[in-house]
């Protein structure tokens, strides 16, 4: 049985039922467990204010009289150390629950159980009946996203490797701003200090654990970034007319137009496709072999006829 | 899943939250508070008995918390203090809000109620820790409890299924096994009865999918997916790309010399993304499958020079 965790509820309760400040001496007169000489004492009563602050308890600090310097005195306010969503409806906390149930056995599995501990102590019955039958899952990402987001909170910088196209490494500090996923990848956006600029990482992409570093609140995050226009924002579009043979190239097909004023070929639909990244659209496009023809742009179409040219030859 | 001995802070962050828990299910089992916290009994029971000597500056009976929990059955009083449920912690927050957005895409536009609830919930969520993370699903939340619910009471899904490899969209009955992941994709294990074999589908090409009313058809083969597809190839330039296409670990690449293998239960799979990285990546082996990409190549070349699609 630890004496420390004893000390830490004592000081909780002691804090949390004062409707005054408590002073330092009072605290180690009255609260069980601050025994031993004056400076093991204060000590211990520093770290143990660390300790119940990163719990995310907010103590704070105040004098009695503004007046003079008197000594400083301590509570938490009941306010700020109870749950803070307000009022919430039986449909609210089995939303809440269903949201934090996504995360069981990924990356953020044991804020996830926290969360649904402090959510059914509420004494709110969940009423799952009134929602479809959901089971939302969140795909498991390594430990570097609880890392990350744990530095987006506290607003700490940190470092990581990042792997370039030719597998070179670079290290790169970053102010994290904020996680999104995009189609089924997770990636992460905040101040690059070297490039001076927002960036995006994709978290599979980096290498080795990410550290962080320094102090707490060493940025603030700007009110431009906005993370909705930032994930959306793709770059330039490029418009391509493309064949595709009748009843093939769905997933192509899919994000298509149909373009109507062409001589039309039979058994082959001429569409429009935008794309953003050259590289990579050219590896989508020949995925379909024979099942896709491009039309236009003619940069785009000869490039796809030269790899097609240097694979004959080295294919024979 | 109980986790080892937790550090004393831990610990006392558990006590605090046990406090509010046992207030709200006063008479629970030892044996449920364990499992609701993730720890084992005799932790619980540890807890309980450092709780006991928790109170109010005064410490007499009449301050300390009163527990009682001979019985193997939990209530508490005099915890007034305590009693409040602590807020949720940032992460606990952020945690919140991606399963929000994780639910609200898999939402009707004829739950509208619900909708509106969960943007409300956000709302507030993000008025607290900002707008820090955002969650585009590409599974739907309906369909993987439909397969969990499938699993469950051990019946068969029907399903439209798009597979990319084969550039179609299917009409499926399948028996569900086994949900899992598969480098960052979820991916159900299932016999597919239409074909009578084992297949692996990926959870976001599912188009549709309906519990099945029929009796569960039985699996009467016992084959287990196999058949493992190699190919050698040498990648030349774009390299993460490719490793990423190919699912070879970075670790495995030495130079733009050496060979590297990539493996797939899907000759069809390896044969596109063999097409696909023709400009970065050279197939070296198995003869056959150069054959094969050989000709394709030609086909696709002889279309371009074709004047009917002449630019």
């Amino acid at each position: 049985m630890s004496r420390k965790t004893e000390r830490l509820v004592n000081l909780t309760i002691a804090l949390l039922a004062t409707r005054r400040y408590l002073t330092k001496s009072e605290i180690f007169r009255t609260v069980d467990g601050y025994e031993g000489s004056t400076e093991s004492v204060e000590r211990m009563f520093e770290r143990d204010k660390d300790d119940l602050r990163n719990l995310g308890i907010v103590i704070e600090v105040g004098t009695f009289d503004p007046l003079f310097e008197d000594e400083a005195g301590y509570r938490i306010k009941p306010e700020s150390y109870a749950f803070q969503l307000g009022e919430i409806t039986n449909q609210e906390i089995a939303l809440l629950s269903l949201a934090a149930e996504a995360w069981r056995g990924a990356a953020l599995d044991s804020s996830a159980l926290s969360a649904l501990i402090k959510l059914r102590s509420i004494g709110i019955q969940s009423d799952l009946e009134t929602l479809p039958d959901l089971a939302p899952h969140a795909v498991s990402v390594d430990n570097n996203f609880a890392t990350a987001i744990s530095a987006i909170n506290s607003r700490k910088n940190i470092t990581f490797n990042y792997l370039a196209e030719d597998l070179t490494q670079e290290l790169r500090t970053l102010s994290p701003y904020a996680v999104a996923s995009r189609l089924g990848y997770w990636y992460l956006y905040g101040l690059d200090h070297t490039r001076k600029a927002v960036r995006s990482f994709r978290f599979d992409r980096i290498s080795g654990d990410v550290l962080v570093s320094g102090k707490s609140s060493a940025f603030e995050i700007p009110d431009s970034f906005d993370l909705q226009k930032t994930t959306l924002d793709q770059g330039a579009e490029t418009i391509a007319h493309i064949y595709l043979r009748a009843g093939r190239a769905l997933a192509l097909r899919a994000r298509s137009l149909p373009v109507a004023d062409r001589r039309s070929i039979s058994d082959w639909d001429l569409v429009e496709i935008r794309y953003q990244d050259r590289d990579t659209f050219i590896e989508e496009l020949l995925w379909y072999g024979d099942d896709v023809v491009v039309d236009s742009p003619s940069g785009l179409r000869s490039e796809i006829v030269a790899r097609l040219q240097q694979a004959v030859k080295r294919y024979g | 899943m109980a986790k080892s001995q937790s550090s004393p802070i831990e610990k006392a962050a558990r006590l605090l939250d046990l406090v509010p828990f046992i207030s709200s299910h006063q008479g629970i089992s030892i044996a449920d508070l364990a499992k609701n916290f993730s720890v084992t009994e005799k932790e619980i029971f540890d807890d309980l008995n450092t709780l006991w000597m928790c109170g109010l500056p005064g410490y007499t009976p009449l301050e300390l918390i009163d527990l009682s929990f001979d019985s193997g059955f939990v209530s508490i009083r005099n915890a007034e203090i305590l009693q409040r449920v602590r807020q949720l912690s940032k992460e606990e927050l952020v945690v919140v809000l991606i399963g929000l957005d994780l639910l609200s895409k898999s939402i009707g536009s004829d739950r509208a109620d619900i909708s509106k609830s969960i943007v409300g919930l956000q709302e507030k969520v993000r008025a607290i820790v900002g707008q820090v993370a955002s969650a585009e699903p590409i599974v739907n939340s309906a369909y993987r409890a439909a397969i969990m619910k499938a699993m469950k009471e051990r019946r068969d899904l029907e399903m439209e299924y798009h597979s990319l490899i084969r550039d179609q969209i299917t009409l499926r009955k399948i028996t569900p096994l086994e949900v899992g992941e598969d480098h960052g994709f979820e991916i159900l294990k299932a016999f597919c009865h239409t074909v009578e074999d084992f297949r692996i589908f990926r959870l976001e090409n599912i188009r549709s999918l309906i519990v099945s009313e029929d009796d569960p058809k039985p699996v009467n083969n016992f084959n287990e997916i196999d058949a493992n597809f190699q190919v050698q190839l040498l990648i030349r330039e774009r390299v993460r790309s490719a490793l990423e296409r190919f699912r070879v670990d970075v670790k495995d690449f030495v130079n733009s010399e050496s060979v590297v293998i990539a493996t797939s239960f899907s000759r069809d799979w390896l044969m596109r993304s063999v097409l696909s990285t023709l400009g970065t990546t050279n197939l070296v082996g198995p003869p056959v499958m150069i054959g094969e990409v050989s000709v394709k190549v030609k086909q696709t070349l002889a279309l371009y020079l074709d004047p009917i699609f002449a630019d």
